[in-house]
């Protein structure tokens, strides 16, 4: 084989194996919401944050808005402490928005869902979250049935 | 940096090939040393391989070092060229102690030997012509023209130009040898060494390389040390010989000293003898009590 | 009880001897890492071994690759629709792609076709003198043979890795549209929202690169290492693809338990 056909061949190789790279990276995976890395931060308390995790979504109204960007246990106040980085371009939140957590679906994972309030100041970086509801937890549920039932 | 291919003196070394001047065999000055070895000792494993070898190998000539298969004389030439390292013993190459060189000022002093493997160690995925550029293209800068030049010459002085675009596959044992001096010949070395060059050869063939290897040395006026144990061709070119056996040399000389020699190491060799110092029976216990120790056991 | 102790010693001698290879296999990589700048003089010589090591691999990545995809589609398709999650499928095709056979089955495919071949290319040579004439004629072998064909391995596995995973992918998608008639925009949109950049494809591609290395290592050492006979060379080719092979699995468990721990 010539070294021009060899060269050739061999930049072929690459520029494909660069092509399928580009090819998962645009289609297949969360590329887009990438480009939104400089959201900016907020901050909610939960009794109970069930299944969520880190990189769960945020929504309003079922919209992805953001995600998850840290979980921590605070034990001065017994609670879950959640951070989240919200798209930049989402920035009209009132400030007395209740964050809660949602399954998506039956089975699904977790996300956080917002409600806005009627505030007409609005969340900027740093701010927190006073309105939250924790996860449905199944056995306090079942619970609760239970003893609704046995008062009947 | 590298010393450039002296240009002026190849001319001259051409009309001498051409021309097929007959030089008289020079004998070897044995005060002018280019190798010294010294209480060489060399072990595989738990085998002592080389066992206290001292030798001296004259500037210019071609030098025999002979002897039965096995007593690590391919081993001797790797010591010379450095590739292996010895137990004991040092080996000095033009006042320079090879195993204390440097890499980089081994690499400078392997540029000066030439050597030839056992089956030509040719690179196969180039061709015959390439093979013979090759060491110029590493270690010189020279143009393409002049490469080719230089390349076609070195094959012309071994009878192969014709054969320039041959892949190594497609050559004969012989011919890839030839090749494979012409590629020890390419940077103007000063000394060559052949590793058991005749081995194998038909007749025709092992007359062409035995010629090549005296014409060689003799034209381009260096040192020749050639490994083999064909004793009637290598002493037929040879100005000197050591004769190495088990490990150590039993006896060096001339060659028609060592053909008059009384040595019974030597005499052995040379006259091809089935018993002597080298022994028939390879180690056993005596013959009676094997078989008799056979009859008890069954 | 002689027999016990025999077999004894033959375990030390073993183990004793393996423990060598493993550092004979070290003191060549030392040497082979620093050998590569010789490259950057000689760029052709990198290219004509990721020729032979990458582009010849390319079809038995490219045919492997598809079918793999295809066949996840099938299997994931029968495990989802169960649950009515088939609109999933999309999901376990990438995700398993990315994230495991891509970088395994490349690694494995690789080590049996170039490994073994580099195997028997490199131990030919020194079978045959050449590597030892190279020596002779002031050439270093190790700067010269062995360092492009380590780092042309290394460069060409990644690059494998991903044609594989977006030639599943292309397969799996066929099967899912064509074959089992899903919903091609609910097939991107599923994947788009469940696969991370970084987390999925990064560690993949990272997996890819450290298999990579770690095959073309042992495929240039068995061959630089190996018994300069025709059987050597068998035994050597055969130790490559095993090791190799090896190596990648116990590998993967490591960088998986590692990477994509929640």
């Amino acid at each position: 084989m010539s070294t021009r056909t060899i060269e050739i061949a061999v930049g072929l190789f690459v520029a494909a194996g660069f092509a399928a790279l580009f090819m998962l990276a645009m289609k297949v995976s969360n590329l887009a919401n990438y480009t939104g890395d400089d959201g900016y931060e907020i901050s909610a308390s939960f009794d109970n944050i069930g299944g969520l995790k880190v990189r769960s979504p945020v929504a309003a109204s079922g919209v992805r808005v953001g995600q998850v960007t840290g979980i921590e246990y605070d034990s001065g106040g017994y609670e879950a402490w959640v951070t989240m980085s919200i798209d930049p371009q989402y920035d009209k939140f009132p400030t007395d928005t209740a964050a809660s957590v949602l399954t998506s679906g039956l089975l699904g994972e977790q996300f956080i869902g917002l409600q806005p309030g009627a505030e007409e100041e609005y969340l900027i970086a740093g701010s927190e979250i006073e309105l939250t509801q924790s996860a449905l937890v199944l056995e306090q549920i079942v619970g609760q049935f239970l003893y609704s039932k046995a008062e009947e | 940096m590298h010393k450039p291919v002296q240009a002026h003196t190849i001319p001259a070394q051409i009309i001498k090939i051409i021309s097929d001047n007959q030089q008289a065999p020079k004998g070897p000055d044995l005060s002018d040393t280019l190798i010294k070895i010294r209480g060489m000792k060399f072990s595989r494993g738990e085998r002592m391989i080389i066992d206290g070898i001292d030798m001296d190998i004259p500037r210019k000539g071609i030098t025999a070092i002979m002897g039965p298969s096995g007593t690590g004389k391919t081993t001797l030439l790797k010591l010379i060229g450095g590739q292996l390292h010895p137990d004991a013993g040092s080996v000095e190459v033009d006042g320079q102690n090879v195993h204390k060189l440097k890499t980089s000022q081994l690499y400078a002093l392997r540029k000066r030997m030439g050597m030839l493997f056992q089956s030509g160690a040719l690179l196969t995925d180039l061709t015959v012509f390439e093979n013979v550029a090759y060491p110029l293209r590493e270690h010189t800068r020279l143009s393409e023209g002049l490469i080719r030049q230089l390349v076609l010459l070195k094959l012309n002085a071994v009878g192969l130009r014709g054969a320039a675009q041959l892949m190594p596959s497609e050559l004969s044992g012989g011919m890839a040898r030839r090749v494979a001096m012409a590629r020890a010949i390419s940077l103007d070395p000063m000394m060559i060494m052949y590793d058991e060059p005749f081995t194998g050869q038909d007749p025709i063939s092992k007359g062409v390389l035995v010629k090549l290897i005296r014409e060689l040395n003799d034209v381009l006026d260096i040192c020749s040390i050639v490994v083999s144990h064909d004793v009637s061709d290598t002493l037929s070119i040879a100005d000197y010989a050591y004769v190495v056996s088990d490990g150590e040399v039993v006896g060096h000389g001339h060659p028609q000293e060592l053909i008059a020699s009384d040595s019974e190491w030597i005499r052995q060799f040379i006259d091809g003898l089935a018993d002597g110092p080298v022994p028939f029976h390879y180690q056993a216990a005596p013959v009676l009590d094997e078989l008799i120790s056979g009859d008890n056991s069954s | 009880m002689m027999m016990l102790l025999d077999k004894l010693q033959s375990l030390g001698h073993s183990s004793l001897s393996s423990v060598q290879r493993l550092g004979r296999g070290h003191v060549f990589l030392l040497q082979v890492l620093p050998a590569m700048q010789g490259m950057l003089f000689r760029p052709s010589l990198l290219i004509r071994q990721m020729y032979s090591v990458g582009v010849q691999t390319l079809l038995i990545i490219v045919v492997a690759g598809l079918f793999v995809g295809m066949v996840i589609a099938l299997q994931a398709y029968n495990a989802l629709v169960d649950f009515g999650a088939e609109d999933s499928v999309s999901v376990m095709v990438v995700l398993s792609l990315l994230r495991e056979l891509g970088p395994v089955v490349t690694a494995l495919l690789f080590a049996g076709r170039a490994g073994s071949a580099l195997t028997a290319e490199i131990g030919l040579m020194k079978a045959t003198e050449q590597l030892s004439g190279m020596e002779m004629m002031a050439v270093n072998p190790i700067e010269r043979v062995i360092a492009p064909r380590f780092l042309a391995g290394f460069i060409s596995m990644p690059l494998l890795a991903v044609i594989f995973s977006a030639v599943g992918v292309m397969g799996g998608y066929l099967v899912a549209i064509e074959l089992l008639g899903l919903d091609a925009g609910a097939f991107w949109s599923q994947a788009v929202a469940k696969v991370d950049l970084y987390h999925d494809l990064g560690n993949g591609m990272i997996k890819s690169a450290v298999f990579g290395f770690v095959v073309v290592w042992i495929a240039v050492f068995e061959g630089y290492d190996c018994v300069p006979t025709s059987e050597g060379l068998g035994r050597a080719t055969t130790s490559t693809v095993v090791h190799s092979s090896l190596a990648v699995l116990g590998l993967d468990f490591v960088l998986t338990a590692l990477m994509f721990n929640e």
